[in-house]
């Protein structure tokens, strides 16, 4: 029996030659290379699922691959570490990888697009990326793959290279993130000082280290002699800056509505698999570092709870179809935060994985709707599209049924179990209520956005010419289409815990057992741990454990029927107007994003003396010492070069002169002449 | 034979090594004639076989003589190659003095 754990490197190997093959190659490929990537990240996602198996078999594996420097403090290594957390998200990864693979051949290769070869590799390495940093086995390693992965949307987002928007939209996606991947790199040489290891699994870990030294077992270094506690919640406030930037939490998730400039099926693979995904992924894998410390925990609840409801009105009145489903996605990943905040790990990775899947149908549902309309992308130009386009309409509406968290559809399950998580730690946290009490408000505006996109891109009359006749979609828009709007259906299946609770049903809720160790897993990653090492304690309300269930669910799913309700009044009829001028000043203020990229820019103006006087060190100092150095050597080197006449007896007669030169030498030293 | 060699000290060998090795050096210092140089060298090179075989035989060990043998051939080697350049050099300057030819200097 050959070791699946072995073929873990394959996995995103996979992805990455066929980077190197459609970036080499792809010219002379039929397709620009597509095939090369199905292969690679349909054969990624095989070995995912052996992989994900022999973990169900009991087993996990945590393994240095390579260690790339050795010092006497510590080695920087490359490793894999596989536990149900992991396995789970590979599987996520490469199925959506493959499944975005299979849908560009219908939305770049049939649509005519050129420069194919550039975007599968680009495609390739995006995917290998974000695989390198889920099985990444240290904080170093991630970061690497993180900034892989922010490198791969630069280059993706930029495709349509030659228009005004993509590249604008790439550097801003780039610098935003980067400004919270700065925060992360401080924090992650602050780990490595403090702890001397990054290391996320094992004895010697770091999260294993900081609880020893809560505990006062064990000697760590603060800065200045700084109390423990304090200082790890400063660490982990710094990588939390690379978690909001790359998951576009507020303040830093301006880049992500300019990031929908980006051919659609990358849209689908940055929002649902990679990319956003890995900030919430990075907490979930360094939980037992951020269960210590309650500050740095409520942070991230108010953050995500803060922005979810943020981002949601936002998408109330944006007239791009890509737009509104950009600002759910910053909202949903809104609600993870404050998932992990509210001390619900497996809520929020229950969440990661119905909105990736969600999320990617609807993206891909969009992309079909954009070819279908010739790349209009106004909804106000739609209408209509539901008996032209059945298979994306009924996909469609599985995930937006999902995103407006509707029974009995995935969404549902996962968003419900984030709000109950909140609410019944939130009891004796005043700080986690508020957040819960913003990702409660912000379920009917979800819903209801959501379905203003449904009504107005698939209901009433067509309101175009275009619409009345969408150009139609071939099989492998419509395959992926189908394989994801059935997961969007089934995945909450995986983890029905108020089901459980309330008919006292032992044992259907899988996610939780999955991410509890109980078929494999490290020690020390389990949920069960993290739920001991977190602050909360549980309160509910109406007395009791189940009651609080069903309060909760009612109340967010009566919540979600009500925006539902509002969008079907104002939406679901055969011409519909925009009900949204009647916001007023309110409208403005949601439609230019709350002139959040107006302060952006202000800021920056403001800063601009720190950045020319940093820049003039850079260049005066920096840069003066390397030039200085240089020009001594080539000056010394000018004059020197003068002995080399190019007279052959002049060099013999040197080599003579050094002979007797050393021959003296020796002779002196060694006493000959005495 | 080893009757002969005993009756000779070593260092008349080496003496007589260092004076062809001297006539070798002096000719490159002070030729400027690519030939010339040709036959320096193979002075100076035989300076060397003849150490080899001096010390061969002051030790009993044949080593040294294998080398010098060695030597020789590569010496031959060596005249075809320098014989090749200064051909190339006469044909590309008319000439073979050595010092005409600076044009790979700095």
């Amino acid at each position: 029996m050959v070791d699946a754990f072995a073929y873990v490197p394959a996995v995103v190997l996979l992805p990455f030659f066929s980077f190197l093959v459609a970036l080499g190659a792809g010219k002379y490929l039929p397709k620009g290379g597509a095939f090369g990537g199905i292969a690679a990240t349909a054969g990624s996602f095989l070995l995912s699922l052996w992989i994900a198996t022999a973990v169900a078999g009991g087993r996990a594996y945590d393994e240095t691959l390579y260690t790339w420097a050795a010092g006497d403090q510590f080695e920087l290594t490359f490793g894999a570490l596989i536990d149900p957390l992991s396995a789970l998200m590979l599987v996520i990864v490469t199925l959506v990888a493959l499944l975005v693979h299979v849908f560009s051949l219908g939305y770049m290769n049939d649509e005519g697009e050129t420069g194919l070869p550039r975007y599968y590799a680009g495609l390739g390495l995006f995917t290998a990326s974000m695989l390198g940093f889920v099985v990444a086995d240290n904080l170093l390693m991630a970061f690497m793959f993180f900034e892989l992965v922010g490198l791969c949307s630069y280059l993706l987002i930029g495709f349509h290279f030659r228009e005004p928007g993509p590249p604008s939209a790439a550097k801003k996606a780039f610098l935003v993130t980067r400004f919270g991947d700065y925060f992360f790199l401080v924090g992650v040489v602050a780990v490595f000082a403090t702890f001397g290891t990054a290391a996320f699994a094992g004895e010697g870990s770091f999260p294993a280290l900081a609880e020893a030294a809560l505990a006062g077992d064990q000697a760590v270094w603060t800065p200045g002699g700084l109390d423990v506690m304090t200082w790890f919640t400063v660490v982990g406030l710094l990588v939390l800056g690379g978690v909001v930037g790359k998951s576009a939490q507020f303040p830093l998730h301006t880049w992500l509505p300019d990031a929908m400039e980006g051919p659609t099926p990358v849209s689908a693979l940055i929002h649902a698999a990679t990319m956003v995904a890995a900030g919430v992924y990075l907490v979930a894998r360094m939980y037992g570092f951020y269960a210590l410390t309650p500050t740095t925990l409520a942070v991230i609840a108010f953050i995500g709870g803060f922005t979810a409801l943020f981002a949601a009105t936002m998408g109330v009145v944006k007239d791009e179809l890509k737009q509104v489903l950009a600002y759910s996605t910053i909202s949903q990943y809104g609600y993870m935060m404050l998932a992990l905040g509210a001390g619900g790990y497996v809520a929020a990775v229950f969440h990661l994985t119905t909105h990736a899947f969600f999320k990617a149908l609807l993206f891909l549902g969009a992309g079909s709707v954009i070819i279908a309309m010739h790349h209009n992308e106004d909804m106000w130009d739609m209408g209509g599209l539901k008996a032209r386009m059945p298979v994306t309409y009924y996909t469609f509406l599985a995930g937006s049924l999902a995103l407006a968290g509707i029974f009995p559809f995935a969404g549902f399950w996962s968003k419900d179990e984030i709000l109950y998580e909140a609410l019944v730690h939130g009891l004796n946290e005043p700080l986690l209520l508020g957040g819960y009490a913003m990702g409660l408000l912000a379920v009917p505006v979800t819903a209801f956005y959501t379905f203003r996109m449904v009504f107005l891109t698939f209901h009433g009359e067509p309101r175009t010419d275009l619409a009345a006749d969408p150009e139609p979609v071939r099989w492998n828009v419509k395959g992926p289409l189908t394989v994801l709007g059935s997961l969007a259906v089934v995945t909450g299946l995986i983890n029905m815990v108020p089901v459980q609770k309330v008919l006292g049903l032992e044992g259907i809720d899988y996610l939780h057992r999955w991410l509890d160790n109980e078929w494999g897993g490290i020690d020390g990653l389990s949920s069960h741990h993290y739920a001991d090492l977190g602050p909360y304690s549980s309160g509910y309300i109406a007395g009791g454990e189940v009651p609080t269930v069903l309060v909760g669910a009612a109340v967010s799913l009566g919540l979600a029927l009500a925006g539902l309700g509002l969008a079907w009044r104002l939406y679901n009829v055969a011409s519909p107007t925009e009900h949204t001028a009647k916001l007023g000043g309110i409208k403005d203020v949601l439609y230019n994003n709350y002139y959040l990229d107006e302060l952006q820019v202000w800021i920056a103006y403001r800063t601009e003396d720190i950045a020319g006087g940093a820049d003039t060190f850079d260049q005066g100092i920096i840069d003066g010492v390397v030039n200085g150095v240089s020009s001594v050597s080539l000056a010394g080197g000018s004059r020197v070069r003068r002995i080399q006449t190019g007279l052959v007896s002049q060099y013999a007669a040197m080599l003579t002169l050094g002979l007797i030169a050393l021959l003296v030498l020796i002779g002196v030293n060694g006493g000959w002449f005495l | 034979m080893a009757a002969v060699a005993a009756s000779i000290p070593p260092q008349w060998y080496l003496l007589l090594a260092a004076g062809v090795f001297c006539i070798g050096l002096f000719g490159i210092l002070t030729r400027s004639d690519a030939l010339y140089f040709l036959m320096s060298v193979e002075l100076m090179m035989n300076a060397a076989n003849i150490n080899f075989v001096a010390f061969s035989l002051y030790y009993g060990d044949l080593t040294g003589q294998v080398f010098a043998l060695f030597v020789i051939a590569l010496a031959a080697a060596e005249v075809a190659i320098g014989i090749g350049i200064i051909l190339v050099l006469y044909r590309n300057f008319g000439d073979i003095d050595v010092t005409v030819p600076t044009e790979m200097r700095w």
